[in-house]
């Protein structure tokens, strides 16, 4: 019985044999045809092998800025026959991946950009994979490094005597900037009866709209604050504002507490947002791309978001009409902060046997032609601060506050982990009325002296 | 004693709520998937705007948009390479190691099982670097062989699992007969166990097939050359850092799931099967 159902099992199997045989006689000739011309050498290679006409490999991570970057060099190409080749991977922790596993292979390409803190930038440095541009920057007194915002080149800087142990130098080549500030949508500032040519300045008088919104049934602020780190953001700015940055950096370094007086006072401006109605609902879970969408859809009265915004909000309503402002300031004592600095950065690898090429080719790059090119294409902020003068107001007006702004990767020093998420996580408790600013600046306290000590124990 | 009209209307009662249940499950399930369909055909502007399933406008240019700004072409190609040659090599490699694990005695074979499922617990970001540096070495970076050897690999452990599961089950007597009648080791698993495993193979072929469509982080670790590029590769290409042109990226997941939703209709009659036999387990 079972070898007569085995027999009539293996007759049935039979008609399959042939259909197994085509399908391995169709992954071979697959194979064949498919890895021969592959196993070769790899384009870039034999383009980079090319002595007279070097190709110099760029590789990032911005896919909305393929095209404009083609383009560009294109141009380079035909003023000076060098190719220019412009490999894009994304999404960006891919890219982050593949350029660290190629820094371990040796096989960075000639121009790169790193995504990731400066503690990895400065690892990337000192195990020679990045060229020191100082030289080049400083040439001609200077000419290249002036191209620049001082506060675009301090994020590709180490100065003397950094805590990561980095020679002294600039080794990266800023291509736009970013500012993170406040936007206010001018046709609902009409609505709310408020002048839109005069932004609040001041925190009571931000607090003061709150009533406004309430009583035409409008949302306030709107930003990714689900995210957690632009409330660290918005958070830092105010203690710039309050407490100088001195004592800022005096609490990283654990020389303040943040029971502190002048933290909470910061803790508690989250506090007034909230009590005032300034704040949109489900602003402490909201991401920042349904905060960009309620914001250009005309959802909200203010948004917190970075300069990047303006492209997307050109996507999503070409027609919004708003302005750009700085955080109300909270205190006269010092001036208000804003994070922002170099945007990306293009590094160059040392082991290339194109560097010197490739420095050119970012010298060329970051004149004022090509940043404006660059800006008007991608509705980024260019590094060139000659550029500024051609570009869109709106992002003019980014721009325009620049000299406030700052970006924990030039402090030189750095708060632990565990504490800037208990701090953005008690701002979060705050707003939705969990704790009050005294408790969350205690626990914070707490997690901080934690991590001091764990680090003294080290 | 109640009524046959009392039984009738618990009956429809407790039929409606089982397929209200079932329909609102099934709605869950396909809302997403029309939701791509609607945006794939409405403006960046409108998929803001217009909320309705079935936009005023039909956008049937941004499938062709899509197609062109991802590379589609070359990377469809691709990724139908490395699916078929991958999802090939694992049936043929798990197939033969869980028939051994099954049926063979041999010295460390329990240890050599254990080490395959415990490589199911690592996960593969984790081993990306190192993977990364071995292909270097091995001169197969930026080769399609350097990938699918890799993603071959990913997939073995579950399927020698799910393999070695209907394996253990499948009657001795079976092979009995099948020896003889005069099959060699290799006749059986050719002849007997593969033929019987087809259910359990069709849940193996589509885990893997969607596993390997879908992959693009190794992919890109590993390739360099664009032309070497998968689909999904092309996909991200469509959603940027800051602006993600969603008709046109919606667009493109549409295309990439097609091959995936058909292949799952042609074979859904074996994954029924081979899951209510007991293919999945544990």
């Amino acid at each position: 019985m079972v070898a007569m159902g085995t027999r009539g099992m293996i007759g049935e199997s039979t008609k399959h044999t042939f259909s197994l045989k085509s399908f391995l006689i169709y992954l071979l000739m697959a194979f064949s045809s498919f890895f021969l011309p592959g196993c070769g050498s790899n384009s870039s290679e034999v383009n980079n092998t090319n002595v007279s006409k070097p190709t110099i490999l760029v590789w990032h991570w911005m896919t909305d800025r393929q095209a404009p970057l083609a383009e560009l060099a294109k141009r380079y190409e035909e003023k000076t026959g060098i190719k220019i080749k412009f490999e894009l991977y994304a999404p960006s922790d891919a890219y982050s991946q593949k350029v660290r596993a190629a820094a371990q292979g040796n096989n960075l390409p000639d121009i790169f950009g790193i995504l990731a803190e400066k503690r990895d930038f400065a690892a990337f440095i000192k195990a020679g994979h990045i060229a020191d541009l100082t030289p080049n920057m400083n040439a001609e007194n200077g000419k290249w490094k002036n191209y620049f915002f001082a506060k675009a080149l301090a994020g590709n800087e180490f100065n003397e005597g950094n805590t990561y142990g980095v020679s002294a130098g600039i080794y990266g080549v800023p291509i736009d900037v970013t500012t993170i500030q406040m936007l206010y949508n001018k046709d609902l500032f009409r609505e709310l009866g408020l002048d839109p040519q005069k932004p609040p300045a001041t925190f009571d008088e931000f607090l003061a709209i709150g009533d406004k919104l309430k009583a035409k049934n409008m949302q306030g602020l709107v930003s990714g604050w689900g995210e957690m780190w632009m409330i660290d953001c918005l958070a830092n700015n105010y203690a710039f504002n309050i407490m100088g940055k001195d004592k800022v950096l005096a609490t990283l370094r654990g020389e303040v507490p943040y029971t502190d007086p002048d933290w909470v006072k910061v803790l508690s401006l989250f506090k007034k947002m909230q009590d005032s109605g300034v704040l949109a609902n489900g602003l402490v879970t909201m991401i920042n791309k349904t905060a960009e969408q309620l914001f250009a859809n005309g959802k909200a009265v203010f948004a917190f978001n970075g300069s990047w915004c303006v492209n997307v909000y050109k996507g999503m309503n070409p027609n919004l009409n708003y302005g750009v402002m700085l955080p109300p300031r909270a205190s006269d004592k010092y001036p208000m902060s804003i994070w922002g600095g170099a945007g990306t950065s293009f590094m160059v690898n040392d082991r290339s046997p194109r560097k010197e090429e490739a420095i050119k080719f970012l010298q060329w790059f970051t004149e004022k032609d090509q940043q404006v090119f660059f800006a008007e294409k991608t509705n980024n902020l260019p590094a060139n601060k000659e550029s500024i003068k051609n570009i869109p107001e709106i992002l003019a007006q980014f721009s325009d506050d620049i000299e406030y702004a700052t970006h924990p990767n030039t402090w030189g020093v750095s708060e632990f982990p565990p504490v800037i998420e208990a701090l953005d996580k008690g701002i979060q408790s705050i707003i939705i009325g969990e704790k009050s600013p005294e408790q969350v600046s205690q626990d914070v306290q707490k997690i901080k002296e934690r991590e001091l000590a764990k680090k003294k124990a080290k | 004693m109640k009524s046959a009209a009392y039984y009738t209307a618990k009956k429809i009662t407790f039929n409606t709520f089982v397929y209200l249940f079932l329909i609102s499950v099934a709605l869950s399930c396909i809302f997403p998937l029309l939701w791509m369909l609607s945006s794939s055909l409405k403006t960046q502007e409108t998929i803001f705007q217009d909320m309705s399933l079935i936009p005023r406008e039909l956008h049937f240019e941004n499938y062709m948009r899509a197609w062109t700004e991802g590379g589609f072409g070359r990377c469809f190609l691709n990724s139908i390479f490395y699916t078929t040659s991958v999802v090939f090599g694992i049936v043929i490699v798990s197939s033969l190691a869980a028939y051994a694990f099954s049926r063979f005695k041999f010295p460390g074979k329990n240890l050599i099982f254990y080490i395959f499922m415990g490589a199911m617990m690592i996960p593969i970001p984790g081993s990306f670097v190192a993977l990364y540096v071995l292909l270097n070495k091995l001169h197969l970076r930026d080769t399609p062989v350097g990938y699918i050897l890799c993603m071959i690999n990913v997939g073995l452990s579950t399927s020698i699992f799910l393999l070695k599961t209907f394996f253990d089950k499948l009657p001795h007597e079976l092979e009995d007969a099948a020896r003889i009648d005069g099959c060699s080791k290799w006749g059986i698993w050719r002849h007997v166990a593969l033929p019987l495993a087809r259910p359990v193979l069709a849940v193996v072929i589509v885990f893997n097939t969607l596993n390997v469509w879908n992959e693009y982080f190794l992919a890109l670790l590993i390739f360099d050359s664009p032309r070497l590029m998968p689909l999904q590769l092309g996909l991200m290409k469509l959603q940027g850092e800051f602006v993600t042109q969603y008709p046109l990226l919606m667009s493109g997941l549409t295309i990439t799931a097609l091959p995936i939703v058909l292949l799952y209709l042609l074979m859904q009659k074996y994954i029924v099967k081979g899951v209510t036999q007991g293919a999945v387990v544990g």
